[in-house]
This record gives C-alpha cells, structure tokens and sequence, in this order.
C-alpha cells in the first residue's frame, strides 16, 4: 500500500466568517473537544515517519488557536511543508511575522468576491478590507502566497474584475475553486450553483488569465463536477494519498467522509496514524475495486477517477456505494441534469451589488444560511 | 516571463524548498513536490543563487566530457524555465 503524502489538519471549527459555501460539517466541534498542541505535535511526527510531505493547516479558521506557531514550528521540526489556510482575520502585521519565524512555508487567503460589500455577504463577516492590507505584508516575506477565490453563481460573474484585482496583490499562486456541494455549500446549493453559460464564460475568462499571467501567476484552477462528463478523482482515491484529522482527532479519509452513516473513524488519541492509515476500517471502506458497482467495476477510467466521489454518492443518491451520479454513465445521472435544471431557475445575482453589507443582508435574508459557530 | 540568461542567477522561488530524505530527496512546493534524480537533482543543488546559468552549465560541461557540445547547456535552459513557469525556480 502506497503512504499518505499529505495530512490535512483541520485544527479547530471556530472561525469568525460564515461563509455559506463552507466545506465543514454541518454538525461543528467545540472548543472543548479539541486537540491539545502536544497530541497535534505528535501527529506531525508520525505523519513525517509515514512519509507525508505536506501539512495542510486548516479549519474553520487556524488563527483560532492560539498555539498555531508552536504548531507550524513543530511541523517544520517534523520536516513536513507546512501551508496555512486562511481567512486572515485576526492576523497582525507581528503575529504574520512569528508564524514565518516558526517555519512557514506557504500561505493561503481566500477571497469572496471583487467589491467589498458583496465579499462581506458572502463571507457574513467583514473582512475584506483587512484581506487586502495583509497580502502587502505577506509580500514583505519569503513564503508563498496563494489567492484563492471560490466561484459560484453569485461571484461567477465579476470572475475576470476579482481576477484583475488580485493580481495587484502580486501572488505566487491563484487558486480558482468553484464550489464543491458538501456542506454548508450543498445547503445553499441552489443559490450556487452556476449556469452552463457562466461556467463556459469563466472557462475562457480563466484561460485567457492563465495565458495572460503565464511565468508571474500559477493558476490552478478546479471546474465544479456538476458540469462536467466524468467524476473527479475525489481526493486521489479513497485512502489513497490523504488523511484528514478533524479539531478532535477523528482521522477521515476526507472532508465531508462524516456524512456516510456506519463508518467509524479512528482516533489519533487512541491510535498511531501508521496504525489508522493501515488498519482504521474507514480508510478500507473504498480504498481499490472490490467495493465498485458497474458501470465503474469494467470501466476503464475507474483507475482515473476512482469512481468519484463517495460522499456526494451517499448525499446525492442515498448509497455510498453507488457511481458518483456525476458520471454520465451512472445509472443516476439524472439526479446531477436535474439539479443543473432546477437550481439554475432560482434567483441569481442581487442587483444590489455596489451596496454596503448590512443593506445586502438585510435585503437578502432568507436567501441562503450562512454557516455556523460551533456551539460552546 | 523573465528571460534566462548566462548571467542569471536561478533559485528557488518564495515557499520552494528541498525536503524528503537524503536518499529519496524532493523538491517542495506549494500544493505539489517532485522527486528529483540524476542531473535534474545536480542542475537544482547549484541553484542556490550563487551560480550564475553559465558557471552551473559550465560545471555540468566538466562532469559530463562526453555530451555533444551546447547540448547541457540546452538543456539546463529547458529544465529550469519549465520549473519556473511552475512558479519554482526564479531567475
């Protein structure tokens, strides 16, 4: 069996937004249920020793704890690339600077949407302003800097106006994420989901920023699976190459693996990750072929995409087991051209765009649900 | 894009970095990493912003006596500007 090459530690759900495309589980970990630092140290380690090269830092919001340097110092100890996923809120000019004292080696900040009215609503927090001012300060560091912009149908299409603008952030890297349907972003899917005229415009929108930014800007760029033929490759196969620790130390094979009823996740506290990678029965549930249905069983991309994604299968169909119904060829398909259907009728964009947050949501209530704080 | 030139200095780009084993060395970078071996593993040791493009090519030229004349430096050339289209190596 191949080893893990990247740990995703979602160190706590606390997070000032609420962003209503968040990819978090509806049901959120306290405070009181997470992990002390030197549980999360020793993680570090024996995701080093299993041969996991990147840490990825994430939440909620990160900054939420307050011994995240410690933690980025240990995973550099630990000689895994450690990457923080940010909101940014909450980080001074100083605390920027100890992280990057601590060894950080990549940082990542999420933006909303072009106009700081419209990124507010969206992220039902202020935060845009503060957003700007600290990629200046990042810039003043020798880390990377990823921008990452979720797009969905009511960003989708000011895509080319936020594109412009954070490229005068001088970033090294510019994630474009369309949402992806877990979550709170499945909650208010059709509120989100764009149209087949808007992804194609963002296509080219993108493409032309990609050849325009060539050798400045790397961008990466992820299409949402409703649109597209076949499935994604879910997290490069189930229990292939990531292992997600939540705020209270359940090891998944990914984020939204919660969902799936009868799975039991183990716990770092009670087992070595060597001991969950190679044992823990929620890694082996999908892990290889035995588990697969035809159409993926004889299928010849099934070493390509892995039959897709088994959350959205379960959320979607009701069978965990089931083809991502995504896939053109799955016997469900149909629920994936009706969601396109429906879901692109609702109302998009508020015409209300240049207007300050609080009119916004004001104007707004009731259009989406914005996501949570963990209860206490 | 920046041209490479002989009197570059390559090096690695902010947030790239070596890491793996000493065995099994890789390059480090955001959201990615890649196992490097043989020349690609030598060309990348000399891009530490001390060697200029034509010291390293002039480097690799005495070590490998036998490769066709300005076929190293070629290349050396395409290996680093594929890396820094990548965004990984600066120059």
């Amino acid at each position: 069996m191949a080893n893990p090459l990247a740990l995703i530690a979602e160190i706590t759900h606390r997070c000032p937004l609420h962003c209503v495309y968040c990819s978090n589980p509806l049901e959120l970990t306290s405070r009181q249920e997470e992990l002390a630092t030197a549980d999360w140290l020793r993680v570090f380690g024996e995701a080093s020793a299993l041969g996991v090269l990147h840490l990825h830092l994430t939440g909620g919001e990160p900054l939420a704890r307050a011994d995240l340097a410690e933690m980025i110092a240990g995973a550099r100890k630990s000689r895994l690339y450690s990457n923080l996923i940010t909101s940014g809120i909450g980080l001074s000019r100083e605390r920027l600077a100890q992280l990057v004292e601590a060894g950080l080696d990549h940082i990542q900040i999420s933006f909303q949407d072009s106009s700081e009215g419209q990124a507010n609503w969206i992220a039902g927090a202020r935060s845009h302003a503060h957003k700007l001012e600290l990629a200046g300060w990042i810039r003043s560091h020798r880390i990377a800097f990823t921008v990452n912009l979720v797009v969905h149908r009511q960003n989708i299409e000011h895509l080319e106006e936020m594109i412009a603008a954070l490229e005068g952030l001088h970033p090294d890297r510019m994630e474009i994420a369309h949402a992806q349907y877990y979550g709170w972003a499945l909650q208010n899917r059709s509120a989100l989901l764009p149209t087949r005229a808007q992804l194609d415009r963002a296509v080219a929108v993108v493409a032309a920023a990609e050849e325009r930014l060539r050798g400045k800007v790397r961008i990466d760029s992820v299409i949402p699976d409703y649109h597209a033929r076949y499935p994604k490759a879910c997290m490069g196969g189930w229990g292939r190459q990531l292992m997600l620790i939540d705020p209270a130390g359940r090891a998944l094979p990914c984020h939204a693996a919660g969902v799936i009823p009868g799975l039991h996740f183990d716990n770092v506290r009670e087992h070595t990750l060597d001991w969950i990678w190679q044992n823990s029965g929620a890694f082996q549930k999908f892990r290889g072929e035995d588990w697969m249905p035809e159409p993926c069983r004889s299928c010849d991309r099934r070493k390509e995409d892995f039959g897709g994604c088994r959350c959205q299968a379960f959320l979607l169909t009701g069978d965990a087991s089931a083809t991502d119904p995504v896939c053109e060829l799955a016997p469900l398909h149909h629920l994936i051209e009706d969601a396109v259907r429906e879901d692109a009728v609702t109302s998009s964009a508020p015409e209300f765009r240049e207007a300050p947050f609080h009119v916004l949501q004001e104007k707004m209530a009731g259009f989406w649900s914005y996501r949570t704080d963990p209860k206490r | 894009m920046a041209e490479l030139s002989d009197a570059s200095f390559p090096k690695f780009a902010a947030g790239c970095r070596w890491g793996g084993t000493a065995e099994a060395p890789v390059v480090l970078f955001p959201e990615g990493a890649i196992r490097v071996e043989g020349t690609g593993r030598i060309i990348l040791e000399l891009c530490d912003g001390h060697f200029s493009l034509a010291e390293i090519v002039q480097k690799l030229e005495t070590q490998f006596i036998l490769a066709p004349k300005g076929k190293i430096r070629a290349d050396v050339l395409t290996f680093l500007e594929q890396l820094h289209a990548k965004r990984i190596i600066d120059y």
